[in-house]
């Protein structure tokens, strides 16, 4: 049986409309969606009602928590001084445009969702707000899977769509008794574990326009990335309508791989 | 005996490098001056910019400034070698000092300079025109920020975002920045070359407030959104608190690393 992970859908009704359609044109009916619904886009109560709508399980992604908690993600979710004032913008003006009850549907939203052997998170399983890029360190990379009990982990975030797999793990122990000269080690090999990226629906940063998301074929355990091209100036038209940071719809139409990033990926907020 | 060059070209061409070198080659005293050009119908010059001799400077500490009334002093020195850059964008229809514009005749004879040489950029075999773009519109903007110190990630974004068209059809810019670390940064793009240039200068401020030192940025192309540039950069810009910050973390570890 296959399933569609779709994540980072932020507010972007046309590429959210375009992957739907996508995933029902290849017969998928299940969908699980890796939070950030809303944030930078145009239409939030839009794309929220969708996924309402259609009954699609979803985690809390970092934008998700940050607009229930009524402020923004602590300074250090910013990159810089700049994406801070842009954050803080889109921040409000989603806030002012979601009604109570999407802000209590995102509110009650899980921070993982666990099936079988799969576990699904926004950011990592620590938290909504780290990244789990693919060149990070590979013995963290195999920690995050490893310590959250998933053979293949889900993840958004970064919008860079990636499968990264952690072949030959292995954790070596030593442990010496206080009444003993004696040291005893031990070893274990751990089987393959799998970091699955499903970039962003909404906001791609892969290099193109086209929105991303990931099929999962439980049967062979094959993970594929699909691109679905959607109407791209539908939303940036839809920004600028809205009085959103011009530099979004710029950004969303370019495709470009740069993306304000924080320095130190692997931070994990502590407010 | 004076040398005294007059070296014209359009935005980008290669000038100021192309001085630059020739300072660094000659055996003697070297003097620079910048005129402002003339605009022509949509081709609007940058107004005159400090940033050239700033960056000139910082590479030959030894360079007089002629447009601070040097003139006596450099001449009086062994072997001097002044340069007087014009930004031009016609081609000058004569060959050699029958060339230059007669506006610009006036404007040599009031700062009491008189070329001995005149060579125009992409025509005079000496001055190979690196590149070749073909103004046919631009528009000019220039932001004094003396005193503003950028936080470093971002400039970095709005660099990015400056030369690849977010503000509009940028052509040309070029900017002396300042950072919280003291550093003091030349950025130079333009359209046809790939790549921006990135130089540190060898002056370095204090970690102790704002430095005095000339900061601008000069941006030159077609239909930019001036106004959303001024907006973007004053979000860049750190607030006396948040660099006292900065610099007080700089000014720790260095008192530790000492």
């Amino acid at each position: 049986m296959k399933q569609a992970v779709i994540s980072c859908l932020h507010a972007n009704l046309p590429a959210v409309e375009a992957v739907l359609k996508d995933i029902e044109l290849q017969g998928i009916t299940n969908i699980t969606c890796l939070g950030d619904l809303v944030g930078y886009g145009p239409q939030p109560n839009e794309v929220i009602e969708l996924i309402r709508d259609k009954r699609i399980s979803t985690c809390q992604g970092c934008w998700d928590e940050d607009v229930v908690d009524g402020l923004d993600a602590c300074d250090c979710s910013y990159p810089s001084q700049l994406a801070e004032k842009r954050g803080h913008i889109a921040h409000q003006w989603t806030t002012d445009q979601l009604t109570k009850e999407n802000k209590d549907f995102l509110a009650k939203l899980p921070y993982s969702i666990r099936k079988d052997k799969c576990l699904f998170v926004h950011g990592s399983p620590n938290s909504q707000h780290e990244y789990l890029l693919p060149d990070m360190d590979a013995f963290a990379a195999l920690e995050r899977v490893e310590t959250a009990r998933a053979e293949t982990l889900f993840c958004g975030h970064t919008h860079q769509p990636y499968i990264r797999e952690l072949a030959n793990g292995s954790i070596a122990v030593k442990v010496k008794n206080a009444d003993s000269k004696d040291i005893q080690e031990k070893e274990m090999d751990l089987p393959m574990r799998r970091i699955v990226n499903a970039g962003s629906v909404g906001e791609p940063r892969h290099g193109g326009t086209k929105a991303t998301y990931v099929v999962y074929d439980e049967n062979t355990n094959e993970v594929k990335i699909r691109e679905v091209e959607y109407d791209v100036e539908l939303t940036c038209k839809a920004i600028i309508k809205a009085g959103l940071p011009q530099i979004f719809a710029w950004r969303l139409r370019n495709g470009f791989e740069f993306a304000e990033q924080a320095e130190d990926a692997s931070h994990v907020c502590e407010r | 005996m004076s040398e005294t060059w007059l070296i014209s070209g359009s935005p980008g061409c290669g000038k100021t490098s192309w001085i630059l070198d020739t300072f660094k080659n000659h055996q003697g005293s070297c003097g620079y001056i910048r005129l402002k050009g003339f605009s022509e119908i949509d081709l609007e010059q940058a107004v005159s910019s400090k940033i050239d001799f700033n960056y000139l400077k910082d590479q030959i500490p030894e360079l007089l400034d002629l447009n601070s009334s040097n003139l006596a002093l450099i001449t009086s020195k062994e072997n001097p070698l002044i340069i007087i850059e014009l930004p031009q964008f016609k081609v000058p229809e004569l060959y050699g000092l029958n060339g230059i514009d007669l506006r610009v005749l006036k404007e040599l004879e009031d700062l009491k300079l008189k070329p001995n040489k005149y060579l125009h950029f992409g025509r005079d075999p000496e001055l190979q025109i690196k590149d070749t773009l073909n103004f046919k519109n631009i528009e000019s903007y220039n932001l004094e920020l003396k005193k503003s110190i950028w936080d470093p990630a971002s400039l970095n974004t709005f660099w990015f975002e400056l030369v690849n068209g977010a503000y509009g059809d940028v052509y040309r810019a070029k900017a002396l920045m300042n950072l919280p670390d003291g550093r003091y940064i030349f950025f130079n793009w333009i359209l046809s070359q790939q790549g921006s240039q990135y130089l540190t200068l060898n002056n370095v401020a204090p970690l102790n407030g704002r430095p005095e030192r000339h900061s601008e940025i000069v941006i030159q192309g077609n239909k930019i959104d001036f106004d959303l540039i001024k907006s973007t950069i004053q979000n860049c810009l750190l607030n006396d608190s948040v660099l006292e910050l900065h610099q007080a973390s700089l000014r720790d570890s260095q008192l530790q690393t000492a």
